[in-house]
C-alpha cells in the first residue's frame, strides 16, 4: 500500500479543513490521504484502510484499485469510538461493525471503472468525514467499446 | 496496547434484516411460448408492457366502473438508499413491476431489484449492483425494469452492463459488459426476453454515443448481435451524414426504452433517441438516420428490415425511443401506433413502414408542421450561434417515454399528454467522451404549462375525450377490461379515468409524484394494481415548474377490500 500527498492538504490543513471542529464542524469530505490495492499475481488485490484516532478519516479514504474484480480489505479502527463499515459489492452492501481497536475484513467483488461509496453508517459519521471512495481504473473490455474511431477525452 | 479485538468477516447487509433470501420458483417455466401467450394468463404480467404488442391492456375486470370508488391499498413497500449513490437528487422510482404466480420482481433505481410477495409485500430477496456513482446520466438514477424467463431475472445496470440473477434467490448468473462508461454509455432499459435472447438497448445520447441494440444469449450472456442505429460510412443510411466528418461517430439514437414485438413478421420495433449533439444541426447536416425513428429490427439477425424517422435532422431533442404499440384495424391491416415528442400520432402498416396516417396529439406545436402525407416542415429551431429560440413541445416531447395504453373493447389509445415549452440558445462545443453534446443551452418553460390524458381513435385521428389537468402527464397509463384507464400525476395522485368517457372515477394521494408504468395482476382470484411512485428522474426537462417536489421512492398496490 503506498499513499500520494500534495500541495492541496497543505492548504486544507492550514486552512482547517481537514481537522475536526477546526473551520467546518466535521472533516472535509475527500481530503483524506491517496492508497491504491497491491495486487497478487492472480489479479486478487488487496488494501488496508484504519480510522486514526479523533480524525473521524478513513485512511486512505481513497482506495485506486487498477481494475475490477475481488479485492480484500483489511479494516483497522485505531479510534477510541466505535464505527463500522457498509462496502460496495455485486450483490448487496457489505457490512462490518467495529468497535473501539478492533480489526476485521471484507472481501468486496467490483466491477468496471468508476468510483464506488463506502463509509460508517452510524450517527453522522458519513458527514464528519467517514466517507470513502474506491476508485477504479482501466477501459471496459474491448467487446463492450463502440466501433469507431478513438475519440477525444476531457 | 493489547491486541485488536476481532471484528471478523464483513456480512450482508440484507443479513440484518426480515429478507427471507428465497422465492418459490415461479419462472422456470416463463419462456418465449408463455409470453407470446401472455394475454392468457391475465393474472401475471410477464413482460415489460404486459403483452409483445405493447398495448399495457389487462382482462382483468375485478376492479370496474362501478366499484372502483372502494380501491385502497393493500400494501406498500418503501425502496430507501444506503449511502452516497449516483444521482443522489435525481432518483426516481420508474419501473414497471413484473409479476408471476404471486412474486413481484421490480427494479428501483441505483442497481436494486426486488423479489416481493404480490399478496403481502413481504420482501423475498433483494439484489444491490453496486453503480459508480460518477456514471455519466443525461436523465438521473433510475431503471425501468426487469425481464423474467428461464428461471432468472434479467437487468441493465447503470455502468451499462447486462445482469442475469436466479430468480428465486437474487444470486448472481452472469454479467456481461454492454457499454462504455467512459464514453458516457449507461443501461436504464427494461431488457426484453424474445425466444432465447435478451434483448436490450443502450442510453447515452446525450452524451455523443453511437447508440445500439444487442441480442444476448439468456442462457449464457454471450452476445447474439449488435446493431447500431447510426451507419458507418458506406452503409445504408450514411449518405444522411456528413460524407467528410466524424459526425456519425458521435451520432446518438440510442435505444433506451423496450421495444414491442411482432411474432409473425418475427420484428422489434425500436424507438430510437435523438441525434447528438442534440440542438446543433450544423455539425450533422442531413437527415441523420436512424435517429428519431421506428426501426423494425429482424430478431434473429440483428438486420434492419425498414425504417420510419419521425423528425428528420432533429433539432429540438425529439427522441422517438417511446413505444410503437401494435394493433389491427377491422380490416385486418397489420398497424403501429406511436406518440412522438414532436406532437404527432403516427399510424403506420408495421409490415413496411408505410404511413397511413399522421395527425397532432397536443395542442401547441411550433417547431414545425408534418402535412397529413408526412412532409416535415421545420419553422422553429436554435440556428444562430447564441440566439435563443423558443418552441413547443419542450424537449421532453408532448408525450416523453411514459407509455400510452390501447383498450380493444373501446378502440381507443389513451395517451399521456405534455404541454411544456422551451427555449434553446445554440451553444457550439468541441466533442469530448463523458461530457454532455448538446450544442445549446436549454431552459424549459416554468410557467404556462399544462396536461391531459387523450383518448385517441387511431383509426380516424379524433380525440374521444380528454380528462385535463393543470399539470403535465408525466407517467404511463394502463387501461383495463374494467373499463377502467390508471394514470399517476406530478402531485402524487394515483386517479382511475372512466375508459368510455374519461370522467375521474377515484383517485389516491400517494404522496410523491408518478414518473413509473403501473402493473396489473391477480392472485387467489383478488385483482391488484401496483404502482411505483417516487419523482425525479429528468424533471428539469419534463417538468421543471416542480422541481422542487417531493422525491420518494415508495411502491403502493391497490385492491378491493376482501369483505
Amino acid at each position: 500500500m503506498t499513499t500520494t500527498s500534495s500541495d492541496r492538504s497543505d492548504q486544507l490543513d492550514e486552512a482547517g479543513l481537514a481537522i475536526q471542529n477546526r473551520l467546518a464542524l466535521g472533516r472535509q469530505l475527500g481530503t483524506g490521504n491517496i492508497g491504491h490495492a497491491e495486487e497478487d499475481s492472480d489479479g486478487r488485490m488487496r488494501a488496508t484502510i484504519r480510522i486514526p484516532e479523533d480524525e473521524l478519516v478513513w485512511d486512505p479514504a481513497i482506495i485506486i484499485l487498477p481494475h475490477g474484480g475481488e479485492l480484500e480489505l483489511t479494516l483497522i479502527n485505531d479510534d477510541k469510538n466505535t464505527h463500522c463499515a457498509v462496502l460496495p459489492t455485486i450483490g448487496d452492501h457489505l457490512i462490518i461493525w467495529l468497535v473501539n481497536h478492533s480489526k476485521g475484513t471484507a472481501t468486496l467483488n467490483l466491477p468496471g471503472p468508476g468510483t464506488y461509496w463506502y463509509g460508517s453508517t452510524t450517527g453522522n459519521d458519513e458527514g464528519r468525514g467517514l466517507t470513502g471512495a474506491i476508485v477504479i481504473g482501466g477501459e471496459v473490455p474491448a467487446e463492450a467499446k463502440l466501433d469507431r474511431p478513438a475519440q477525444p477525452r476531457p | 496496547m493489547t491486541d485488536y479485538v476481532d471484528a471478523g468477516q464483513a456480512v450482508r447487509l440484507t443479513s440484518l434484516s426480515a429478507v427471507k433470501g428465497s422465492a418459490p420458483q415461479v419462472t422456470e417455466n416463463v419462456n418465449y411460448e408463455r409470453i407470446l401467450d401472455a394475454s392468457s394468463e391475465p393474472q401475471n404480467w410477464l413482460t415489460y408492457y404486459g403483452t409483445y404488442d405493447g398495448q399495457r391492456y389487462s382482462t382483468l375486470d375485478q376492479i370496474n366502473k362501478e366499484n372502483v370508488r372502494r380501491l385502497t391499498p393493500a400494501w406498500v413497500f418503501q425502496a430507501g438508499a444506503t449511502g452516497m449513490h449516483s444521482g443522489a437528487s435525481t432518483y426516481s422510482f420508474e419501473a414497471s413491476p413484473l409479476v408471476v404466480d404471486g412474486v413481484m420482481y421490480v427494479s428501483g433505481p441505483e442497481g436494486k431489484v426486488w423479489a416481493i410477495d404480490a399478496t403481502t409485500g413481504e420482501e423475498l430477496w433483494r439484489f444491490k449492483y453496486p453503480s459508480p456513482y460518477d456514471v455519466s446520466l443525461c436523465c438521473g438514477n433510475v431503471n425501468r425494469g426487469v425481464a423474467v424467463g428461464h428461471g432468472k431475472v434479467y437487468l441493465c445496470t447503470l455502468n451499462a452492463h447486462l445482469i442475469a440473477l436466479d430468480a428465486t434467490n437474487g444470486e448472481i448468473v452472469f454479467d456481461v459488459v454492454n457499454g462504455d462508461v467512459r464514453a458516457g454509455e449507461s443501461g436504464t432499459v427494461a431488457p426484453l426476453l424474445v425466444k432465447d435472447m435478451v434483448i436490450i438497448g443502450s442510453s447515452g445520447g446525450e452524451f455523443g454515443v453511437r447508440g445500439h441494440l444487442d441480442a444476448f444469449d439468456a442462457q449464457t450472456g454471450e452476445r447474439r448481435w449488435r446493431r447500431y442505429m447510426i451507419p458507418k460510412p458506406g452503409e445504408p443510411g450514411s449518405e444522411t451524414w456528413p460524407a467528410d466528418g466524424e459526425a456519425w461517430q458521435r451520432g446518438g439514437g440510442n435505444c433506451w426504452v423496450t421495444p414491442t414485438y411482432d411474432p409473425e413478421q418475427e420484428l422489434l420495433f425500436q424507438g430510437t433517441g435523438n441525434p447528438a449533439p442534440d440542438f446543433d444541426g450544423g455539425v450533422r447536416e442531413g437527415d441523420n438516420l436512424y435517429t428519431d425513428s421506428v426501426v423494425a429490427v429482424d430478431v434473429n439477425t440483428g438486420e434492419i428490415r425498414w425504417h420510419y424517422q419521425f423528425t428528420p435532422h432533429d433539432l429540438w431533442d425529439y427522441d422517438s425511443t417511446m413505444e410503437n404499440l401494435l394493433f389491427d384495424a377491422p380490416d385486418g391491416r397489420k398497424l403501429l401506433a406511436h406518440a412522438d415528442k414532436n406532437g404527432y400520432f403516427f399510424v403506420l402498416d408495421r409490415t413496411n413502414g408505410e404511413l397511413v396516417r399522421v395527425f397532432p396529439f397536443v395542442d401547441r406545436i411550433t417547431w414545425g408542421e408534418i402535412s397529413p402525407d408526412g412532409k416535415v416542415t421545420p419553422k422553429v429551431y436554435p440556428d444562430k450561434e447564441g440566439e435563443p429560440v423558443h418552441f413547443w413541445p419542450g424537449p421532453a416531447g408532448g408525450k416523453e417515454w411514459t407509455h400510452m395504453s390501447y383498450n380493444p373493447q373501446t378502440g381507443l389509445i389513451y395517451v399521456p399528454v405534455q404541454e411544456v415549452g422551451a427555449t434553446a440558445t445554440r451553444r457550439r462545443r468541441e466533442f469530448k467522451e463523458s461530457i454532455p453534446y448538446w450544442g445549446a443551452g436549454v431552459a424549459v418553460d416554468l410557467e404556462d404549462f399544462y396536461g391531459y390524458v387523450a383518448a385517441i381513435d387511431p383509426l380516424t385521428g379524433e380525440e374521444k375525450w380528454r380528462w385535463r389537468n393543470e399539470y403535465p402527464m408525466c407517467a404511463s397509463t394502463l387501461t383495463t377490461a374494467g373499463g377502467l384507464v390508471f394514470q399517476g400525476i406530478p402531485t402524487g395522485e394515483f386517479v382511475a379515468l372512466d375508459a368510455e368517457t374519461g370522467e375521474k372515477l377515484w383517485s389516491f394521494q400517494c404522496g410523491s409524484g408518478h414518473h413509473s408504468s403501473p402493473t396489473p395482476y391477480s392472485v387467489d382470484g383478488r385483482q391488484y394494481i401496483a404502482v411505483p411512485t417516487g419523482w425525479g428522474g429528468w424533471v428539469e426537462g419534463f417538468f421543471p415548474g416542480f422541481l422542487g417536489a417531493n422525491a420518494g421512492d415508495a411502491l403502493f398496490v391497490f385492491a378491493l377490500p376482501e369483505d
